[in-house]
């Protein structure tokens, strides 16, 4: 059911922008709604770590300030963001969701951090996640588990359990999140908002905590298309502090958002990501399909090469990678994962080297056949992000569940994973409800840089649909 | 090599090697599934053929953003 309220927090992260740098709305107004969102439903919710208000109504009157004195604001003035937990920033935690780094106060700031920074956005609270990235569905034994906030009982997605939440619950108008195998369009597609993976190489990840040195991705999580094609505007780019990040021009990605798909061949795959679907999930994209067409669009039916590969291979590289980076506190303090957290990472440190050598290797070989028997074809796929309608917390609690639990919580990612073995630009945006009022995620993906297009087709989208706009009513605890 | 045969050397491989030690009864359950992904790693054995050149990911995702491309 949706509220029937309205406050500024309801705007868009582009609305409130544009709002703020014409004088319609101030920066003061902006966080205190967001505030008063977070004061009444945060209890219920859970979405946050840490939040500092006095900073953050610093942050704000300096903004109004700023625009007082008239000159150049920034695309973001005046917006009061909150990231995932494991965005460093100098003199601030960064629990990156764990009790190992409870308080790890790092001395230095993320890029991503800088660059929204330097575009007039600041950051008022850290926000829960799965500990260390490390699981699909957004709990946490540590900081308490991240609640829907369309029904509390059910999970938020993750690992970017609180970005999702807290964007849906108005607490924040985007928030960072970060993608290993789906934990920015996971808990985009649970709870209702966009959220895109970008490129792998796109956007720099120095100054965020690692998971998985190949397939880690940082992006926005936000109401629209259109404010994640904002937020990737100011945030993608190479960067000299992080060697991997791409010398790639980027583009004005809102200016790109004609809402004209004519022209633009748009897959839908026949197998694999349509394997053992649940029949709202199923109706709910067909459904968006026709929506798509009508905007100009071209729906080809295809199969996807190579899909048995890029599976067997993405989970042999996640798993030891994962593993690799948390070996010393594994050896010395394993006690103080989850059980969840640590029984997942320990089978990686069985997978011989040579498998991971050559899940590697060939990622690039097949990258590169699957991109030419694709996109030969197609410019973009569309897909479900989640098969299934959303489980609740308690089906997917590996630490308390009966065997068997851990397959049911990590099949959540079963559509999302391939895409970052592959490095493929991925959105989700919302595109229904089930049968339980919870929300069902449209994934867009596209070829390697073409984020463009991909959040082109996601706003043509919501040209023409209001689920994005919907709010969650919720419930009291 | 039996199941119990295998799994002992599982363990002994992965204390010798990164000095873990199997931390619950999850881990255990999780470390059997590993059943599944070395059949499935296995069966693409043979089935892809690619060229013996240096390959970078990196590079792979430039040249393929290009493919099918339209002016």
């Amino acid at each position: 059911m949706m509220a029937a309220r309205l406050d500024v927090a309801d705007l868009s992260l582009v609305e409130a922008a544009d709002a703020v740098r014409k004088g319609e709305v101030s920066a003061i107004s902006l966080l205190e709604a967001c505030l008063a969102n977070l004061d009444s439903h945060e209890e219920a919710v859970n979405a946050t770590i840490w939040v500092d208000k006095e900073a953050a109504f610093t942050a704000a009157r300096a903004a109004d300030a700023k625009r007082a004195a008239g000159g150049p604001l920034g695309p973001l003035h005046g917006l009061p963001l909150a990231h995932k937990d494991m965005y460093y920033q100098a003199g601030r935690l960064s629990s990156c969701g764990s009790a190992i780094r409870r308080d790890f106060v790092p001395d230095y700031s993320a890029t991503v951090i800088e660059r929204l920074s330097a575009a007039g956005a600041y950051a008022f609270a850290g926000l829960n996640m799965a500990e260390f990235a490390q699981n699909g569905t957004g709990h946490n034994r540590h900081h308490g588990d991240c609640r829907n906030p369309w029904n509390l009982s059910y999970i938020t997605g993750g690992s970017s359990s609180g970005s999702g939440a807290a964007v849906a619950s108005r607490f924040t108008f985007a928030a960072l999140g970060s993608d290993t195998g789906g934990s920015i369009r996971l808990p985009a597609a649970a709870n209702g908002v966009s959220g895109i993976k970008p490129t792998q190489t796109r956007v720099s990840r120095y100054g965020v905590m690692p998971l998985s040195f190949s397939a880690d991705n940082v992006g926005p999580l936000a109401r629209t298309a259109r404010d994640c094609a904002r937020i990737m505007s100011v945030i993608a780019g190479y960067d000299p502090r992080d060697p991997t990040s791409a010398e790639m021009p980027v583009p004005d990605y809102e200016a790109g958002l004609t809402g004209d798909l004519r022209g633009i061949r748009i897959g839908m795959p026949s197998t694999y990501f349509l394997d053992e679907l649940d029949a709202p999930v199923r109706a709910a994209i067909e459904a968006a399909a026709s929506v798509l067409t009508g905007r100009g669009a071209t729906i080809v039916p295809m199969t996807l090469p190579l899909m048995d590969a890029v599976a067997t291979y993405a989970a042999v590289v996640s798993r030891v990678e994962g593993a690799a980076i948390h070996a010393e506190w594994m050896r010395q303090r394993p006690q103080d994962f989850a059980t969840h957290i640590n029984a997942r990472m320990f089978p990686g440190y069985a997978i011989p080297a040579t498998y991971y050598v050559e899940a590697l290797s060939r990622r690039g070989p097949i990258l590169k056949a699957f991109a030419k028997e694709v996109f030969s074809q197609v410019d973009l796929l569309v897909t479900p992000t989640i098969r299934t309608c959303l489980p609740t917390l308690a089906a997917t609690d590996i630490d308390s569940g009966p065997p068997g639990t851990e397959q049911a919580a990590l099949g959540i990612s079963t559509n999302t994973r391939p895409f970052n073995y592959l490095g493929l630009p991925s959105m989700s945006i919302p595109c229904g409800f089930d049968l339980n009022g919870l929300p069902i995620g449209l994934q867009i993906s596209g070829r390697p840089f073409a984020e463009a297009a991909v959040l082109q087709a996601g706003d043509a989208y919501q040209r023409d649909t209001d689920w994005h706009a919907r709010r969650p009513a919720i419930a009291a605890v | 090599m039996s199941e119990k045969t295998k799994f002992v050397n599982d363990m002994v491989a992965i204390a010798t090697w990164h000095g873990v030690q199997p931390p619950n009864e999850v881990a255990l359950r999780m470390l059997g599934d590993l059943e599944k992904l070395i059949r499935d790693f296995e069966a693409l054995r043979g089935t892809m053929r690619f060229e013996d050149e240096p390959a970078s990911f990196e590079v792979a995702l430039v040249e393929a953003a290009s493919i099918g491309v339209r002016a």
